[in-house]
């Protein structure tokens, strides 16, 4: 199928979801947990406007020592591009910084086609950086999600077609995307058995500093109790110990 | 096909923003692109259970914060209706606002609408893991243009990506270095001190005066409330 067959074809099917600025709402289902082909699906639409021939989407490792870029998903799924293997590898250090600290879209070019530097070069708001891939061209744009999560999502092509209205659109897109992909991301959640009020407020209580003896105090139970919800809180969230569960806690946004 | 009368005067003042003085222009010129009367640019403090709101830029009048408050503020840029970057955003409309929701009571309702906030907009903006809010009003319901709030809030996304020292000084500043903020990491993930040791190749005591450093940095009263600080200031 040719790249105008298959956005007809998408439109026909899907125009209702496929836009944030048309159809996304706050308690719309589309925003919330998807499952990975659905956003392979979703972002393959995003592909199709920019007219990008191939995309991927990575998380941003949160250690700081090893930063690299994680392949969540990319336009061969279910295998895995090329392009997505060089982009994880050592290239990556430059934008991982970048992400962390600003949410500007970045772009290369690196195959010699003058219509692509042309294209990004008059982009407002972006700027050029080292090839992420050799011997391509594309744009990367920072994504950030709830609890934390950094990620990037990168569109490859020669024939990218991106005006600067569409960018922020496109951008935006990107975002709530991620933002999907993200609640899905934490595979352990699916089978968590649910916890008690009570044992969130424990959990809460020790994340705001207080020691077992205080949160007894404070919850009117016997230290024994108030351990007791905080082990089995810990067994709940599948972590090792307390300082886990709590971060756990934290990024699943059990607790505030 | 990208011609350069696409580009809107907050496109060009905001891509060479470089000072506080850039940014209270580059805002007015927003705030009048999309139809708005004020803008608000918010940073969210963390301070044990309580949410502090620290004002990094506006155009409201002195007196109509003062009148509605930290609190509020706080309240309407966390609310249920602040949206990330994707997301369609809804306003509050203050002659709407039901007593009902927590976000806000009939009695502030009348305030905002008689301050000239009948209309309030709450964004969400992420600059890197840094995360701030916007609050955008008019004086008249429904005379904000949704389409371009949603490019707007991209637009202060980037923005406040050029001006990261401005940013940092506003929300919380990440005091930690790369080795404490390392340690508190694996200690995040459920490490003891000895595996946090084996990882990093160090000695656990050294690992040990890391993390106390970082709960001294904190002010911290243990290790779980440490993680819990850098998790929600978004440092780890």
């Amino acid at each position: 199928m040719k790249q105008a067959d298959i956005k007809e074809a998408a439109e026909a099917l899907f125009n209702e979801q496929r836009n944030p600025f048309g159809a996304f709402t706050l308690g719309s289902e589309t925003h919330h947990a998807v499952t990975i082909p659905d956003a392979v699906r979703r972002c393959r639409w995003i592909a199709v406007d920019i007219n990008a021939s191939a995309f991927g989407l990575f998380f941003v490792s949160p250690s700081a020592e090893r930063a690299r870029l994680v392949p969540c998903l990319d336009s061969d799924y279910p295998g895995v591009a090329v392009a997505t293997k060089f982009i994880s590898g050592a290239n990556g250090e430059e934008i991982v910084r970048h992400t962390r600290n600003s949410t500007e879209p970045r772009w290369w070019t690196d195959d010699g086609i003058a219509a692509m530097a042309e294209t990004f070069g008059n982009l407002a708001w972006t700027e050029q950086m080292a090839p992420l891939a050799p011997g391509t061209s594309g744009i990367a744009f920072p994504v950030h999600a709830e609890r934390g999560q950094c990620g990037l999502v990168v569109f490859l092509g020669s024939e990218i077609v991106l005006p600067q209205d569409a960018l922020y659109e496109i951008h935006a897109r990107c975002f709530s995307l991620f933002a999907a992909v993200a609640l899905m991301r934490p595979s352990d959640t699916g089978r968590m058995r649910a916890i008690s009020k009570r044992e969130l407020e424990c959990l809460k209580l020790t994340a705001n500093g207080n020691t077992s003896e205080e949160i007894a105090r404070l919850l009117k139970l016997s230290v024994h109790t108030a351990n007791q919800y905080l082990t089995q809180s810990t067994q709940k969230l599948n972590a090792v110990n307390r300082n886990q569960a709590v971060a756990k806690a934290l990024r699943l946004g059990l607790i505030e | 096909m990208s011609s350069p009368a696409a580009l809107l005067q907050s496109d060009t003042l905001g891509s060479r923003l470089t000072s506080r003085g850039d940014l209270t222009s580059f805002f007015m010129q927003l705030t009048a692109e999309i139809g708005a009367d004020s803008y608000m640019l918010v940073a969210i403090v963390h301070d044990q259970d309580r949410n502090d709101a620290r004002i990094v830029s506006s155009n409201w009048i002195f007196d109509a914060i003062e009148l509605i408050g930290k609190r509020l503020i706080a309240g309407l840029a966390q609310g249920a209706l602040t949206v990330a970057p994707g997301i369609r955003p809804r306003p509050l409309v203050a002659s709407q606002a039901p007593e009902t929701d927590g976000l806000i009571t009939g009695e502030e309702a009348r305030l905002l609408d008689v301050l000239g906030h009948a209309e309030v907009y709450s964004l969400k903006l992420n600059v890197g893991r840094q995360r701030l809010f916007a609050l955008f009003s008019a004086a008249t319901a429904g005379s904000i243009d949704q389409p371009a709030l949603m490019k707007a809030q991209l637009k202060c996304c980037y923005a406040l990506s050029h001006i990261p020292q401005l940013i940092a000084a506003a929300a919380m500043q990440d005091p930690l270095s790369d080795r404490e903020r390392e340690c508190l990491f694996w200690v995040s993930e459920g490490k003891t001190t000895d595996e946090v040791a084996v990882i990093l190749g160090v000695s656990s005591n050294t690992v040990n005066s890391y993390i106390t450093h970082a709960i001294q940095k904190f002010a911290a009263s243990n290790r779980a409330m440490a993680i819990a600080t850098a998790i929600r200031s978004g440092i780890i």
